[in-house]
């Protein structure tokens, strides 16, 4: 027998609450899938081209790491605003 | 610790009706980074040989190992090898201070400074100014000038849209990738043995993580001034 509690009265600011840790973990979970594909596929592009070429590995590995960080810039952003969310708002 | 992350510890001065706020950890941050680096310069030094003739000591060799690797790194970087020689001190100051800053938080109770959006901020705001007086001195005025109106005239704002946005993402993503390092850290430390996982962690975001950060901003530093310089 379910039974209500008789002062189960969710506040408004529970859900204000509720809602910004639901915002901030949506926003950092699909919001980190995208650089992950990207520097995946990064990486492995690199290592295609290490493999065939190992003499080239210095400036692979330099330009993929180059383009890795660049790619995590969406990651960064999202980051930011589950940050925002978190403390600011 | 995962209580405090949010929080500054800032003071405030007011001088006349000028206010001013200081974050005092992140400051102190730096100044240990800056003292650290300076003693490790003039201690360095003294390993140095004074005279051609002499046998290079091991600090010598090593010195000359690393400076060998980071000329090499930048002329093959730059555009040309007058402006790497001339960006060496400038860029390698770059890394080694967000090195080491990105190592502080290894060492308990230290944080690094790296983890305020203002430092990361300063820093990319210093190779905004750099990568633009840089290109006015070697392009001219005129050139410079008429680089924002490439390819067409309409470009203008996009072309400054883009200049404003690259020490944004300069400075964010140093910010954000030490920034989450730190929170990670933090949250596992307190949610499990502080003892025993926090040190494989701590190496990984820490000394990995911290060098692979460091080694990208600088790399990007170069490729911002290569580009202003270039284009």
């Amino acid at each position: 027998m379910l039974e209500e509690a008789p002062n189960a009265v969710v506040s408004g600011e529970a859900i204000v609450t509720a809602a910004k840790y639901l915002a901030a973990a949506f926003c950092m979970g699909i919001g980190a899938i995208g650089p992950a594909l990207g520097e995946g596929l990064a990486a492995a592009h690199a290592l295609d081209g290490m493999a065939r070429q190992p003499e080239a590995q210095g400036a692979l590995l330099r330009t993929m790491v180059l383009g890795q960080a660049i790619t995590e810039s969406t990651g960064i952003y999202s980051l930011l605003v589950a940050i925002v969310l978190l403390f600011v708002v | 610790m995962i209580e405090h992350l949010g929080e500054k510890a800032i003071l405030v001065f007011r001088i006349g009706g000028l206010e001013m706020s200081f974050d005092v950890v992140a400051m102190a941050m730096s100044w240990i980074v800056i003292l650290l680096l300076v003693g490790l310069a003039l201690f360095l030094r003294r390993g140095l040989r004074q005279d051609i003739e002499e046998k290079p000591t091991r600090v010598q060799a090593m010195l000359d190992a690393l400076m060998d690797l980071l000329q090499g790194q930048l002329t093959s970087s730059f555009a040309s090898e007058r402006l790497a020689r001339g960006m060496l001190p400038f860029i390698s100051t770059l890394f080694l201070f967000v090195l080491f800053s990105n190592w502080l938080s290894v060492i308990p109770y230290m944080e690094s400074p790296t983890m305020d959006l203002n430092v990361t901020f300063s820093l990319a705001l210093l190779v905004l100014v750099m990568s633009h007086i840089l290109a006015v001195r070697m392009k001219g005025a005129r050139r410079y000038l008429k680089g924002f109106l490439e390819p067409y005239a309409f470009m203008l704002p996009l072309n400054i849209v883009g200049e404003i946005s690259k020490p944004l993402s300069h400075a964010f993503r140093l910010f954000g990738n030490v920034f989450a390092g730190a929170t990670l850290v933090a949250v596992v430390s307190t949610v499990l043995h502080p003892a025993v996982i926090p040190v494989p962690l701590n190496a990984f975001y820490g000394l990995l993580m911290g060098a692979i950060q460091a080694f990208v901003f600088a790399m990007l530093a170069v490729a911002y001034i290569n580009v202003a310089v270039e284009g």
